[in-house]
């Protein structure tokens, strides 16, 4: 049924987060039902893309990871989207005190949740991995999901929509600070001798 | 008599009237040259119009120009306000003024004549330095006279940060610029060597900190609780924001200077010393959204408090990004490469533009005693630079990253997997996306000119009477 209410949210994001709403998620419920089966588009296809297809930097050779460095940064970057929404869906709980909300976390993973699935679809993208292709497609899938997010806070957090305006910006703020420090944290990694092992 | 003094309204006028026209030409000139990285042909092999030359005049431009001008302008506003009283002096207040465009003048002559010291940030010659220490003393005098002869007690926290922002500014301009002439425009830095490189990133690194953070946090503690209409959140963690604030960023040049020459304790203060900056900068920016936060319900009428809340949002963000760009093992991929440049326009554009938007947006109306001419085209203009921020920060992470990690590759045989001109080649998308989001930052700054120009057009200067203080002071 999260197939169904995925349809709904984007075809009419309003109705679409009042059905979500209304189903009341629980947190495992969110995870089995959405989460777990969503994000593993992204993760497949960037398997795909880093080993069979591979990529080409300035007209160079076809770059491609090899079988078991693919398939070990497939399941850590799954692992690191299952963590992504649970954290964000534990922020959205957390900060929404501050903004007159009380949503028991079940709903509030199902916001986070059912708010990135726009980006999961997007990510099928990533089995043809020409970056700046991947940033164009994904600048308008970006601009959605936070359009998503925007109009589902007021909804699903139950406050006034110029409350969830604040709330919103505050959790895209938040959103952005998780995305540097994953950004610094892969940086780390990958200069203390985990880098991938390529292969052409 | 007292009652019948007012506030020196014209001064500030003119700085804000000035903060517009520097940013159009500051950011349009950083938009020809996001243009040339793209496609190089643009400078049509005119001297004066190569990168080189222009980079320069961009930052200088927007920073001094339009930053400089909006620092002053707020500044002076504010003093005033919160000190119940007339600027010192009339005459010195519009030397400032004076002084501070003829700077800007002879920037915009100089650099594109290849006039420079090669120090970044501080490119501009000799006697153009001489010039911004004679206008910086007498706005030290102007400003610090003025709270001298305050007529409330408190000093305001907006004060001590503009206060701090103008004297650590003159000891960064004198220490850095030192220098020995050799000709009227050419003159050869007073240090040698790695000691060079040190004076000039403690410079460089706290221009940012002072110049275009604390200044601009002197605006956010002023502006954001007058708009929000309610007091700041809390005014201890102000003065705490204040000092730990002060305290700890002249610490944390070293970390532009990371795998160099410098002694590798020196490195290691200064990674140490940005990573503790998270913590003051956090505490502001918990302050400033705290205050907006219980401004809720007037966002459906209000649209400058979007610029405001957004603003403090990226101030969040970016000071969050610094301290982790300064630990060595992310520095040794980040640095030199468009990463740095994304990060330092998340602050520039997404916190030092857009809370001088903000504030501008306060000020004009209420100096020529008028209503804003449409609040619709401030909330285009909100749209199109948020859009024009997000697209430029996201082509500069991912192409940085892509940057770092093709220099840093290597065959199996230890020879790099990549020329750096194909590194250059790799960028060119990147710098397309990066192009158009720097043109609707721009589009949204000629929109804020306009709106502003149909909102003061034909009007006056109003007279604002100096209240009597509360006898609370």
């Amino acid at each position: 049924m999260s197939f169904g209410h995925v349809l709904k949210l984007f075809t009419n994001p309003g109705s679409g987060w009042q059905a979500i709403h209304a189903n009341r998620y629980s947190v495992g419920g969110v995870f089995i039902q959405h989460t777990a089966i969503f994000a593993l588009i992204p993760a497949v296809a960037g398997y795909i893309g880093t080993t069979q297809v591979g990529w080409q930097v300035a007209g160079g050779d076809i770059v491609r990871l090899t079988a078991a460095s693919a398939g070990r940064i497939a399941v850590l970057y799954y692992l690191a989207m299952l963590a992504g929404v649970g954290t964000v869906g534990w922020a959205i709980h957390w900060m929404g005190k501050t903004y007159g909300a009380d949503q028991p976390i079940g709903q509030c993973l199902a916001l986070a949740s059912f708010t990135a699935t726009p980006l999961f679809l997007i990510g099928v993208l990533q089995s043809y991995p020409v970056l700046w292709l991947n940033l164009i497609a994904g600048l308008p899938v970006l601009a959605f999901t936070t359009y998503i997010f925007y109009s589902g806070v007021p909804i699903m957090m139950e406050i006034p929509p110029e409350r969830g305006f604040l709330f919103s910006s505050a959790m895209l703020a938040f959103g952005l600070v998780t995305l540097v420090a994953l950004l610094a944290v892969t940086a780390l990694l990958w200069g203390s001798g985990y880098a991938p092992t390529f292969t052409s | 008599m007292a009652a019948a003094q007012t506030y020196n309204d014209k001064v500030v006028t003119q700085f804000a009237v000035m903060t517009i026209v520097w940013a159009i030409v500051g950011m349009l000139v950083g938009v020809i040259i996001a243009a040339q990285l793209a496609w190089p042909a643009l400078n049509f092999d005119v001297p004066y119009l190569t990168y080189s030359r222009l980079r320069p005049l961009h930052t200088n431009a927007v920073i001094f120009a339009f930053g400089g001008c909006a620092l002053f302008a707020s500044s002076y506003y504010v003093v005033q306000r919160t000190c119940h009283v007339r600027l010192l002096s009339d005459r010195l207040a519009a030397f400032t003024f004076w002084g501070w465009q003829t700077v800007i003048v002879l920037a915009a002559i100089t650099l594109p004549l290849g006039i420079t010291t090669t120090k970044e940030y501080a490119e501009l010659e000799w006697p153009i330095d001489i010039l911004i220490t004679v206008v910086w003393v007498v706005y030290a005098i102007v400003f610090l006279g003025t709270i001298a002869k305050r007529r409330v007690k408190h000093i305001y926290v907006a004060n001590w940060f503009f206060a701090a922002f103008i004297l650590a500014v003159a000891m960064l301009h004198v220490v850095n610029s030192a220098a020995l002439p050799v000709s009227l425009w050419k003159s050869y830095s007073a240090y040698a060597g790695v000691q060079d490189a040190m004076v000039q990133w403690w410079y460089g690194h706290n221009a940012v900190g002072f110049f275009l953070t604390a200044g601009f946090l002197g605006m956010m503690y002023y502006f954001v609780p007058k708009q929000a209409n309610r007091p700041v959140y809390s005014y201890r963690l102000s003065i705490v924001h204040f000092w730990a604030l002060t305290f700890t960023y002249i610490w944390a040049g070293p970390h532009h200077l990371l795998y160099t020459a410098l002694p590798d304790w020196a490195q290691s203060l200064g990674m140490v010393m940005s990573i503790i900056l998270l913590a003051p900068s956090w505490g502001g920016m918990i302050n400033g959204i705290m205050t907006l936060s219980g401004a809720w319900e007037k966002l459906r009428t209000d649209p400058v408090l979007r610029f405001l809340i957004v603003s403090v949002s990226f101030y969040g963000m970016s000071t969050f990004e610094g301290p982790m760009m300064a630990i060595k093992t992310v520095n040794a991929l980040s640095h030199y490469t468009e990463w740095t440049i994304g990060h330092v326009h998340s602050g520039a554009l997404g916190w030092v533009a857009l809370v001088s938007f903000g504030t501008m947006y306060y000020l004009i109306p209420r100096l020529f005693g008028r209503e804003l001419y449409s609040l619709k085209l401030v909330e285009v203009h909100f749209w199109i630079a948020t859009v024009g921020i997000v697209l430029y920060i996201t082509a500069l992470w991912t192409s940085g990253i892509m940057q770092g990690l093709m220099w840093r590759a290597v065959n199996t045989d230890g020879t790099l997997t990549y020329s750096f001109v194909e590194s250059v080649l790799a960028m060119h998308p990147f710098y397309v996306i990066r192009f158009f989001g720097g043109l609707l930052f721009l589009g949204g700054a000629i929109l804020m000119a306009y709106n502003l120009w149909k909102t003061v057009a034909g009007a006056r200067v109003a007279h604002v009477a100096v209240p009597a203080p509360a006898p609370a002071h």
